[in-house]
């Protein structure tokens, strides 16, 4: 039996072919590793972004609580001790009678 | 020897036959029971198996949220986590029941809750809600004691960042996030949206392992009510105060814009917190301003004074003689307040004569009277979208009696709500034309400006007839007359006052204690930018007249709300002492 001998030429091509497709595949599959990771991080960031929508949400009512008139007279007439003003204390800068020009 | 072997072979056979006789009928008894669960039972085993090992719980989306004119939240849902349970099986009840107990105290659970959980439990009922809409830092507590069969289901609570302001508007929700009362139930259909569903799939040991939406709830929509949340504020801190210092029984405001109908503030007192809803007094929840009927009494003239005038069958210089101080009508004695000698048609009204307007009446007859009573809506719902409103009680002319004719025109022998007295002043406000009330904007008015989009309108009486009765009458009401406490630096007021005897439910007649004192105008009277009615029932401090008791309060609430909306005087204001800018909303 006679063994076939390669040429040189023929092994290089044919490591060169299984390096190509190893190298291939090899890209494949971090690619797609890649993109499951990424699909993961995307799918935090849009439950972060949710969070936060809702943070938002919280904080902006927070801040209407907080900012309800009932509080801030409460809090200019106890701490900043502010008052009414009193009967004809306020005048207004741009009153014209009907027949001032 | 062969014969041995032979009686050996046939034992052995025999064995044979019989083990492989059984072993079929094993068998055959095995294939009939996997018939009879796999074919027959099937339906019936399979649903078992769903319903111990499938929920399917209906999403509640988040409700829309409701803003005042100016986009400041007045209502919104937040997230907040339920706790449930789920039963087990195989586990004696009181070892479920116990877990359930550990979070007595982090709950605030009430024996009562208690004792509904354990029903539940040894009903096997598969899921129990345990607490609902719970602070995430109690769901946190909860979570850390890791307690098999407990878990959370995310849903929203509904939230009024301002408290008590504008309750009987707002209305309020039930556990579920449906509208109960008030905008919450009259727009529940817009705020609500659609909802969805999900699935939760349990193990033998009724752990969930899968948790899949099976359709997304849609989101409510967001409603823009016409309140503005600080007009709102000075309203009823007025009104609460008002109601204290007289130790009256209850009161109502309305303020609205009369030239596009748009309501601004409406506050009725008591009130109650929605955040706590339902509230613990029923009396609380009434919104005055729409659910209460009463007689109006003297406010009611508006309407005698505009039939006089719009018929032409009174003239301004017509006049009656009010010297007795009383006037006798089919055996119904009816007293003015005190002697006022002669009075012109406008005196009448100015002075609040109950003895003139009756005189007034007879000249304008009553079909022509109850046609302008009709016309002017009475005894109908003006439409305003919230739930609950009374139609008020306006009898039919066939059934009026010889005193009926008499009492319509000083307000009595009617029942009328705040609204519906507002709705009649603002049709002389806009000149004799009638426009609807709202109460829901499509956008924001983030600019202030107080714009509205054009509304419909329709004439009731004509311009020349509301505006002699503005400048005759009804400014003179506030300069001259019964309303001088209304008055306002600066500005004309055009309004009209009313004190009407109540029916003491005790006795069933008219008492000479209970009073019902309002007020009802707009300003500034040429040009009005608000138009108000003030109602304070039962005032107990001496004074009860509505020019005592409601014009003061129309007068607080004007001065303050003109001075918000940068409406400079229209005259010369009184007094000048300290400078403030007026700055414009728009800036």
């Amino acid at each position: 039996m006679v063994r076939k001998k390669y040429q040189k030429k023929e092994i290089v091509l044919a490591a060169g072919c299984i390096l190509l497709a190893i190298a291939i595949l090899t890209f494949y599959i971090w690619h797609q590793a890649a993109l499951v990771s990424l699909g993961y991080k995307t799918g935090k960031l849009e439950q972060d972004i949710l969070s936060f929508k809702e943070d938002i949400k919280i904080l902006e009512t927070e801040k209407a609580a907080l900012l309800a008139l009932d509080k801030v007279e409460k809090i200019a007439r106890e701490k900043l001790n502010l008052s009414e003003p009193k009967e004809g204390q306020i005048i207004y800068e741009d009153f014209r009678l009907p027949d001032d020009k | 020897m062969n014969e041995i072997n032979d009686s050996c072979q046939k034992r052995v056979n025999k064995r044979t036959v019989i083990l492989t006789f059984f072993f079929f009928l094993w068998f055959l008894g095995l294939t009939l029971r996997l018939i009879q669960l796999q074919v027959i039972e099937h339906s019936r085993l399979k649903g078992a198996v769903v319903k111990q090992n499938e929920y399917k719980p209906e999403i509640i989306p988040e409700r829309g949220t409701i803003l005042d004119r100016r986009g400041e939240i007045m209502a919104r849902s937040l997230p907040a986590p339920s706790v449930y349970f789920v039963t087990s099986d195989d586990e004696p009840t009181e070892q479920q029941f116990a877990r359930v107990q550990r979070l007595k105290n982090i709950l605030d659970l009430s024996d009562k809750e208690l004792q509904r959980i354990k029903a539940k439990i040894k009903d096997r009922a598969s899921f129990i809600w345990v607490k609902r809409k719970i602070s995430p830092e109690k769901a946190e507590t909860i979570r850390r004691l890791n307690l098999n069969g407990i878990d959370f289901q995310l849903e929203h609570k509904r939230y009024y960042p301002l408290g008590t302001l504008a309750a009987h508007v707002l209305g309020g929700v039930d556990i579920d996030d449906r509208g109960a009362s008030g905008a919450e139930f009259q727009h529940n259909a817009r705020l609500e949206g659609v909802p969805g569903q999900s699935l939760i799939l349990w193990d033998g040991r009724k752990r969930p392992y899968h948790l899949e939406v099976l359709k997304e709830p849609i989101p409510g929509q967001d409603l823009i009510l016409t309140i503005d949340e600080t007009i709102q504020y000075i309203v009823e801190r007025a009104l609460g105060t008002a109601v204290r210092e007289n130790r009256a029984q209850w009161g109502t405001v309305i303020l609205s814009d009369p030239s596009s109908g748009e309501i601004l503030a409406m506050a009725s007192y008591p009130a109650y917190d929605p955040n706590f809803f339902p509230p613990s007094s029923p009396e609380a929840q009434r919104n005055r301003a729409i659910q209460d009927n009463f007689e109006p009494g003297s406010t009611f003239k508006i309407i005698t004074a505009a039939a006089a005038t719009e018929t032409g069958l009174v003239n301004f210089h017509d006049t009656f003689d009010c010297s007795a101080g009383k006037i006798k009508v089919a055996g119904w004695t009816i007293y003015d307040h005190k002697k006022m000698g002669v009075l012109t048609f406008p005196q009448v009204i100015i002075h609040s004569s109950n003895v003139g307007t009756i005189q007034v009446g007879f000249r304008i007859g009553p079909e022509n009277f109850y046609k302008m009573i009709k016309n002017f809506r009475f005894g109908e719902k003006t439409g305003i979208e919230l739930p609950g409103e009374e139609n008020g009680i306006f009898h039919p002319l066939k059934s009026w009696s010889k005193t009926s004719l008499s009492a319509h025109s000083i307000g009595y022998e009617i029942s009328v709500t705040a609204i519906q007295i507002l709705q009649a002043m603002n049709i002389i406000a806009n000149r004799g034309c009638l426009i609807p009330f709202r109460i829901t904007r499509e956008t924001p008015d983030l600019s202030g400006s107080m714009k509205a989009s054009s509304s419909p309108r329709e004439r009731i009486i004509s311009e020349k007839s509301a505006n002699e009765l503005i400048d005759h009458v009804f400014e003179k009401v506030v300069l001259d007359g019964t309303g001088q406490a209304a008055q306002l630096d600066g500005f004309t007021v055009a309004g009209k006052t009313g004190t009407a005897q109540r029916i003491d439910p005790a006795t069933g007649s008219y008492s000479a204690g209970m009073h019902l004192a309002s007020f009802v105008g707009f300003v500034p009277a040429e040009r009005p930018v608000l138009s108000m009615i003030v109602v304070i029932d039962d005032p107990k401090v001496g004074l009860h007249y509505g020019g005592q008791v409601a014009a003061p309060v129309f007068r607080e609430i004007a001065g303050r709300v003109l001075l918000y909306l940068g409406q400079s005087p229209k005259i010369d204001p009184t007094k000048k002492m300290v400078t403030a800018q007026l700055r414009s909303i728009s800036d």
